[in-house]
């Protein structure tokens, strides 16, 4: 994990394991598994969320001066994508697997298209500006992300 | 680094919606188109009932949903924001539209007039969406395949549609062109340097997102469309220009093109990590399946000269390769889309205070079901009308009619659903707004 398009592209794949053993285990009608393999799904999401808003947005604002750019729009993105996973969370729990189904396709395309952004474009720009802090930011990154 | 600061800029829902609500009035019409012309449209690929059939899918269809696909796709996956996004859909659509029904009238009337006016309608507006498509993407480097063979495919339809353009005026205006080889390059050109390529940078990205499956590999992300673009230009070089033996293998080459991506596809979806295949993945199998049947019976018609010789062989590979093979596909896609992006817009008109509809509650499963099946009803129909026409070109049609009628209504219920939702915003915040302040 040499830069942080490698690094948060990892654990973006992470997430996607997560989100599958979940749809996995609802098919199968073990409830009980679904419900924590989602509570693991749901902190990987979060603790890659936060080391991004907290660690490597900041990073990216202080040097190139765009508050209001991209890292902005990916911001309003994880809010969204809090609000899905919260709703996905609460049709889990009533046990509703239609419900759970609609919501988990919709964060699906949302984390996706979210991650395609940030892939193909945030985290290469990162690189570029951010290369001479990559011996402070990438353990700061990869302690945020809890694996 | 001017696309990225406003790569959140999705354009505005009318720009994609307005070509997504229109291709099914085409796929209607192409239901209407068999009944008309009964058991006569099967009798040779050169029908004017048959080439009719098959613009009003490729153009009509296949052309409108991938304009609003690509004007939707280019700002997520290239940062590539077109400019006035509302004035180029507009104009492109309308230009599109029409000139597809001028097309078809040419070649029901075969009046060269009606050629003309195709001819300037469906050129002028591809013209200006390749431009402004091209404008977008001009300065963003190609940091992953999707966007390099976005760019390419949008070469190949220019060409396509050039070639085209050429053949109607050339019954507009009887120019001295060899017609039935230009028609030839002009397929190749759009199944594979367009359609292919399009499918192929798209596919790069939305089958393993909405599959979850594992990534298509490297080397076909590198090589892909600029070898498909080099073969299909070689071919056809070699088509003018060689002798029949480098002219058949370089077609052979062409085919081969549609057959690995078709072929690729299908391997990464059989190791799909989804526990349970919706409508999208079985369009999407369906249709990779139908494509490699298509190159099957080319390669037979090559091989065994009796089969060569029956005119309903090239009718055979056109149905599996569009009905069966694009039409598939996309609708697949769409019904991915079309809910996602209306659960997208709620959800910022929403501004937090009112969440979104999820996708499911905005087209229904069952109902995407339903019309999946009508689609796949429709296939099979069609098939068997290119063996016995008399018997099945009226099923044939009116199954059409139905599959396509059932897509219309799914995507209406998707609209109906985004105005209700957005009145019920507005009725939260002017609620909120008006309660005096603590």
């Amino acid at each position: 994990m040499n830069t942080i398009r490698e690094l948060m592209s990892y654990d973006h794949r992470q997430c996607d394991e997560l989100f599958v053993a979940v749809e996995k285990a609802i098919n199968e009608r073990a409830w009980d598994t679904a419900v924590t393999v989602f509570s693991d799904f749901s902190k990987a999401m979060l603790g890659h969320f936060k080391a991004e808003e907290s660690v490597l947005f900041p990073a990216f604002e202080e040097r190139t001066g765009m508050r209001m750019g991209p890292t902005q729009v990916m911001r309003g993105e994880h809010a969204q994508m809090r609000e899905l996973i919260e709703a996905a969370e609460a049709s889990l729990l009533a046990r509703d697997a239609s419900d759970y189904s609609g919501y988990a396709e919709t964060l699906l395309i949302m984390m996706q298209q979210h991650n395609m952004k940030e892939e193909n474009v945030l985290y290469p720009i990162c690189d570029q500006h951010l290369a001479d802090q990559f011996s402070t930011l990438l353990p700061k990154l990869e302690s945020g992300l809890h694996h | 680094m001017q696309a990225l600061l406003s790569y959140d800029q999705s354009p505005p829902i009318a720009a994609p919606f307005r070509f997504f609500l229109t291709a099914p009035v085409f796929g209607i019409l192409a239901g209407v188109l068999l009944l008309w012309s009964g058991a006569d449209l099967f009798a040779s690929r050169w029908t004017p009932e048959a080439l009719a059939l098959t613009h009003l899918i490729t153009v009509g269809f296949m052309l409108q949903v991938m304009f609003g696909a690509m004007l939707q796709i280019l700002p997520v996956v290239a940062g590539a924001n077109m400019a006035r996004p509302l004035w180029v859909s507009g104009v492109v659509h309308a230009a599109i539209t029409l000139g597809t029904l001028f097309l078809v009238l040419a070649f029901l009337s075969f009046l060269p007039y009606w050629f003309t006016a195709a001819a300037v309608f469906l050129g002028a507006g591809v013209a200006v969406f390749i431009a402004a498509a091209a404008y977008a993407l001009s300065g963003i480097p190609a940091t992953s395949p999707t966007i390099g063979g976005l760019k390419l495919s949008l070469l190949g339809l220019a060409v396509t549609i050039g070639l085209g353009v050429a053949l109607s005026l050339s019954f507009g205006a009887s120019l001295n062109l060899p017609l039935l080889q230009l028609a030839n390059i002009h397929l190749g050109w759009g199944f594979v340097a367009w359609g292919t390529v399009l499918l192929a940078a798209v596919g790069y990205v939305v089958v393993p997102m909405f599959q979850l499956t594992p990534a298509y590999p490297d080397w076909f992300g590198r090589g892909f469309s600029i070898s498909a673009l080099a073969i299909v230009l070689i071919w056809t070089i070699a088509d003018f220009a060689a002798p029949d033996s480098v002219s058949m293998f370089s077609s052979l080459a062409v085919v081969a093109v549609a057959a690995l991506f078709a072929g690729i596809t299908l391997n990464i979806q059989w190791r799909s990590k989804r526990a349970r295949f919706d409508a999208t993945q079985h369009l999407w199998r369906v249709a990779m399946c139908s494509a490699l049947a298509a190159c099957a019976v080319w390669l037979l018609a090559m091989a065994v000269p009796a089969l060569g010789e029956w005119p309903g062989w090239p009718l055979l590979c056109g149905v599996l390769l569009l009905f069966g093979g694009f039409v598939s596909v996309i609708v697949g896609m769409l019904y991915k889309i079309v809910p996602f992006l209306i659960w997208l817009h709620l959800q910022n008109q929403g501004q937090g205070r009112v969440m979104a509809p999820n996708m499911k509650k905005i087209i229904a499963e069952q109902a995407m079901n339903c019309q999946m099946l009508a689609h796949f009803v429709s296939c099979a129909l069609l098939l068997l009308a290119v063996f016995w026409p008399e018997w099945f070109v009226y099923p044939a049609g009116l199954a059409l009619i139905v599959a396509h009628g059932g897509l219309l209504l799914n995507l209406l219920a998707a609209m109906s659903v985004y105005r209700a939702h957005q009145q019920k915003i507005a009725a939260v915040i002017a609620a909120q707004s008006s309660q005096p302040h603590p």
